[in-house]
């Protein structure tokens, strides 16, 4: 019984790992790219969920296309605020890109809860996918299964990118040596647009794709963003495959302390990214550089 | 570009204001002390207290990102903390000043060694999302241990402080209570970042790479500088819980580290009357908003946007610009 009770934690674990990933990914390409640390995607993040919200509510969307479109829509969004707040500050040191999209995550959490106003919004589970089905004699909800697998097939799309095609190529250039690539001839201030705007979109997706699951309020992004940070830092600063290992320990250490010590698990967390700091200043898979 | 070692200062812009001329502090000091009879009413006197805590507050911060050069987001944990310990030594022991103050500035500054030793393991973001973990963690205890902290309805029923026998009733005495710590405060602090210990936080924050090439002891200090910082954030916690009657674990809000860091910046960081006037504003500005205005924060976050590209230097350093042209 009790080994079970810790599948059923795990399986949590992996669940929110997998969104983790979607917002972590993001978080770690924009940091890679153009050392822009966005305090704002979990506000993007929460975009998303508003976004489903109105399609479906207002445009009279299905979830499923509702899905597709509410974080094409917030691509835009993305872009507009790079262009408005990080271009004009490219300059300075990084810790400014913190400082300022920390104002801009104020600013559109304040106009969601101005336009939406502050109070909690459930989604049904969409269908086909209500409803439990039994995992090792377990009823788990269907849907955080489908999502759980839908946010891995992303986030492996996102891998591919920017291992696969030329733009990612770019990407890869910049995040390794932004000066050599600018010299080049990679134009980093068009690339760096496009990829926060992806990435906005990214977790506009982690979202709306998570509305069914963990509802929809003005600070819905605030807690994930906290843990998309902490498993970046932990992965060490831009680096991808850093970010997926530190997005799992994250969301297991959350979910398997969760289920044994209830709101003690943050502490638990705590001292695992403690741990890892202490011995490795730089992220388990960081190289060399305390960000 | 990671690898590129700047040479320049790398810290926050410094304001030139304050240093090198007593008057202008000993002149607000005296202000301050007589503004309570200069006809204000409760409510003002009232506002301004609130005003002047989050004063020593913001002056806390400045310690470590304006003179150390460590931006945190998680500032509100040791404030929020030694509300926590002081409101409940007060009602369940005794509401004794310099008794509660010794308890909690003890628990602050326990919790500070211990947390401070892991989070200045890194600086530059790193420091700054650690902090704001910790200030989590802070207030998911807040929350969760009920026993102790009545949960999301917070510590209610801190009686009136006591000192010498005497206790201090609400408005003038309290006011001219917090204007005297504010004070030491500053003068406190004003000391310490001219010791040779200040200067080397300030070596620090103008190049860690290079402070670390002469032989300091960076790690050592960074970490001294953030258990001095959360000592000062606990006196104005401690303070706070007083004027509030209680407290909730609100105060540990991310939110509030973001109002704390709002002040300091837009006052001037590096200057230590910049944060002293931050607060100042940004209570009574918000007071005025709030009342007729619904999208404050909104607002608020559209002012600090702006303020970070356009015056990342503060009011001090607008004023500094205008006033003491070199």
């Amino acid at each position: 019984m009790d080994l079970n009770f810790l599948f059923v934690s795990a399986l949590n674990g992996v669940i929110y790992g997998a969104f983790l990933l979607l917002t972590s990914l993001g978080l770690s390409l924009v940091f890679g790219l153009g050392r822009v640390v966005n305090f704002a995607h979990g506000a993007l993040y929460a975009i998303g969920g508003y976004a489903l919200l109105d399609l479906m509510r207002r445009a009279g969307f299905g979830y499923w296309p509702a899905l597709v479109v509410a974080p094409l829509l917030v691509v835009p969004v993305a872009i507009v605020m790079e262009r408005l707040t990080i271009f004009p500050i490219r300059r300075r040191p990084e810790i400014y890109t913190l400082l300022v999209t920390f104002g801009v995550s104020f600013m559109i959490i304040g106009a969601i809860e101005y336009l939406w106003g502050t109070g909690t919004s459930l989604i049904q589970t969409p269908a086909p996918f209500g409803g439990t089905m039994s995992v090792l004699g377990n009823q788990y909800p269907r849907y955080r299964l489908v999502a759980a697998a839908l946010s891995l097939l992303v986030s492996a799309g996102v891998f591919a990118f920017v291992q696969l095609t030329p733009i990612g190529l770019r990407i890869r250039a910049i995040t390794d040596d932004a000066d050599m690539a600018e010299a080049l001839g990679i134009d980093t201030k068009w690339l760096l647009s496009l990829v926060f705007g992806g990435a906005g979109g990214l977790a506009a997706f982690a979202g709306a794709l998570g509305a069914p699951i963990f509802a929809v309020q003005p600070e819905m992004g605030t807690g994930i963003l906290l843990d998309s940070f902490l498993a970046v830092i932990l992965g060490g600063l831009g680096n991808l495959p850093g970010s997926a290992a530190g997005a799992f320990i994250v969301a297991m250490t959350k979910s398997i302390g969760g289920g044994y010590i209830a709101d003690w698990s943050i502490a638990l967390l705590f001292v695992v990214v403690g741990v890892v700091l202490v011995f490795r200043p730089t992220g388990i898979l960081g190289r060399g550089r305390v960000a | 570009m990671a690898r590129v070692v700047v040479t320049q200062d790398r810290g926050a812009p410094r304001a030139r204001l304050g240093w090198g001329r007593p008057a202008l502090p000993l002149a607000g000091a005296l202000l301050l002390v007589v503004f309570p009879f200069l006809g204000a009413g409760t409510f003002t006197t009232t506002l301004l207290t609130e005003a002047l805590i989050y004063a020593i507050w913001a002056m806390s911060l400045d310690l470590l990102v304006g003179f150390t050069g460590l931006v945190t987001f998680g500032h509100a944990a040791g404030f929020g903390l030694a509300t926590y310990a002081a409101g409940w030594f007060a009602r369940e022991v005794a509401p004794e000043l310099p008794l509660v103050f010794v308890v909690s500035q003890s628990v602050v500054a326990a919790v500070a060694l211990v947390t401070g030793f892991v989070a200045t393991r890194v600086s530059g973001v790193a420091f700054a999302i650690i902090s704001l973990a910790i200030c989590q963690v802070l207030f998911q205890i807040a929350v969760g241990w009920r026993a102790v902290t009545e949960g999301m309805d917070g510590l209610v029923g801190v009686p009136l402080p006591r000192l010498f026998g005497r206790t201090i009733v609400p408005g003038v005495e309290f006011y001219l209570l917090t204007v005297t710590l504010l004070i030491a405060v500053y003068v406190g602090l004003r000391w310490l970042v001219d010791t040779p210990f200040g200067r080397t936080l300030q070596a620090i924050r103008t190049n860690e790479q290079r402070a670390a090439a002469i032989g300091i002891n960076v790690r050592l200090h960074k970490w001294l500088a953030f258990v001095i910082s959360w000592f000062v954030a606990g006196l104005a916690g401690t303070l706070f819980v007083f004027m509030k009657a209680g407290t909730t674990p609100m105060v540990l809000h991310w939110s509030e580290s973001g109002n704390v860091l709002a002040m300091t910046i837009f006052g001037g960081l590096g200057t230590l009357i910049g944060p002293i006037v931050g607060a100042i504003g940004f209570v009574f500005l918000r007071d005025e908003f709030t009342t007729h205005f619904r999208a404050w924060q909104f607002a608020f976050g559209l002012v600090f946007v702006l303020v970070v590209i356009l015056f990342p230097s503060g009011l001090a350093g607008l004023a500094s610009r205008f006033w003491s042209r070199p």
